[in-house]
């Protein structure tokens, strides 16, 4: 039997974490949770996923943005697939997120709530 | 500011005993006093010293202290300006209050009655300051509030249908089709709600200003064009027939084309949510001087004419309960305010059982065919 692959969920809202993991799960992948940007930087350097997934709007607009800086920083995490999840909000009308040239390489932003098959796909997509 | 710095009264009069006198005065009620004994300088020391009170002299060399009062008026926004007058009459003190006076201060005067105006003057003084900060502070949290309201109220509508998304993955192949039905039926109606908070964030946002429009110029028939695009699968899926007569050249507008494209799909959306099966839409455009007119109509059920004034007030409905009258109810007032935003207008005629037009008026540059 093959192991499962493994994916970290970073988002400091607990009942989205768990909605996404029963998804992920259903997928067959192995999930981990971290509820901020700390732990989920620790999360990442013990558990050494496949794949991780960060919220932009977790307590303030710039810390999805510092972890996601601090994981492509480490070894592990230079070409590791990372997704982000953004909501269109704060940005205003029609200004849905995209990354600035100079925000380090993000593989897919996701939009809140994201589609069970559309979160699936993405993610097979970079793990295969 | 410092609570240990003493408020500053200026004296601006070209009498020296007064100066002196005045100074005096106020400086044992507890005051800062700079005095001068002309306009011009007096000028210059408040703008430069910003005192909380300027007592004026009406009559001075040079300038005139009703100048004085206009200018420190119009330079020194919380400034509160006391005339001091040797002859006062109604006339000037009303002139001097036109000017921006606060109040006026008849020669002689005693030190009491000095300390007295001063004082009132005084409450004022901190009374506009007060009202100013409180306005600032009523602003600052409106603004806060849109930005409460959009992270605070869409986070737990995403959650719920991120459960939805959550309980089809588990079992969806498993759920009878009503439950399945129901389960949708769920998510439906909280995307109506996730859109009405949307729609009315975007309205308090036109109102704050921080809308993002811009301001470029535009072409209606491009407008017009890309809108009905976006429209057409539901125009073919209700075999509604869309009639354009439109110019490939109208008068240039200017305006923020996202948002007016926005305006276009929701008149034309409504067209095809009341016009029966087989019926026809027809847009027609044509400029004149200095105005471009869209005109939207349709065959639709129409609007009852008690009904008409009302349309564009937010939440506004028709019609019952039925389940295609369900919206987020703002829709056409986002139409009218961005409309608005444009220095156009929008207006609709409508006659019950017969149809529905829509009129969008476009202020415009140049002549047409330009």
């Amino acid at each position: 039997m093959t192991t499962k692959k493994r994916i970290l969920l970073i988002d400091d809202d607990k009942d989205f974490l768990y909605a996404t993991k029963i998804i992920l799960e259903k997928g067959g992948y192995e999930v981990f949770l971290a509820e901020d940007g700390k732990t989920g930087v620790e999360m990442w350097k013990s558990v050494a996923p496949d794949l991780a997934i960060i919220d932009m709007m977790m307590e303030t607009w710039g810390e999805g943005f510092s972890v996601l800086s601090k994981i492509r920083a480490t070894d592990t995490g230079k070409d590791t697939p990372l997704f982000i999840l953004s909501a269109v909000d704060l940005q205003g009308p029609y200004n849905a997120f995209e990354p600035p040239p100079e925000f380090p390489r993000v593989n897919a932003v996701l939009h809140k709530p994201v589609k069970a098959e559309d979160l699936l796909r993405y993610i097979a997509r970079e793990l295969g | 500011m410092m609570t240990t710095q003493k408020p500053l009264i200026l004296i601006i009069d070209d009498e020296e005993a007064l100066r002196d006198g005045c100074r005096q005065a106020l400086e044992k009620a507890g005051y800062a006093v700079l005095t001068v004994g002309e306009g011009i300088e007096g000028i210059k020391i408040a703008r430069e010293t910003k005192p909380a009170i300027a007592f004026v002299d009406l009559k001075m060399p040079r300038i005139s202290g009703m100048e004085v009062i206009e200018i420190l008026y119009r330079d020194i926004p919380d400034i509160v300006l006391i005339m001091i007058t040797g002859y006062a009459t109604i006339v000037s003190a009303v002139e001097a209050m036109q000017k921006g006076a606060y109040d006026y201060l008849p020669k002689p005067f005693s030190p009491d009655q000095l300390r007295a105006v001063a004082k009132r003057g005084m409450d004022h003084h901190n009374l506009k300051i007060e009202t100013k900060k409180l306005r600032e502070e009523k602003e600052r949290m409106e603004k806060t509030f849109i930005t409460f309201v959009s992270h605070e109220m869409r986070s737990p509508l995403v959650v719920i249908r991120q459960y939805i998304e959550a309980l089809n993955a588990i079992a969806g192949d498993r759920f009878d089709k009503d439950v399945q039905d129901i389960i949708e039926r769920c998510g439906s109606r909280i995307q109506d709600l996730e859109k009405m908070i949307e729609h009315w964030l975007d309205i308090s946002r036109i109102g704050k200003g921080t809308f993002g429009l811009k301001k470029a110029p535009l072409s209606l028939t491009h407008i017009i064009k890309r809108s009905t695009e976006e429209m057409a699968p539901f125009l073919i899926e209700k075999g509604i027939v869309l009639e354009t007569d439109v110019p490939e050249k109208l008068p240039e507008t200017s305006g923020d084309e996202e948002s007016l494209i926005r305006v276009f799909i929701n008149i034309i959306g409504n067209a095809v949510k009341y016009t029966p099966e087989k019926g026809r839409i027809t847009i027609s455009a044509e400029g004149d001087k200095g105005r471009v007119t869209v005109s939207i109509s349709d065959t639709g059920t129409g609007i009852p004419s008690d009904k008409l004034p009302f349309i564009f007030e937010p939440f506004f409905r028709v019609r019952g309960k039925e389940e295609r009258d369900r919206g987020s109810g703002l829709g056409l007032t986002f139409c009218k305010k961005i409309m608005e935003v444009h220095g156009g207008e929008i207006e609709a005629v409508s006659k019950e059982g017969e149809g529905t037009t829509f009129l969008l008026k476009f202020p415009a540059q140049g002549q047409p065919g330009q």
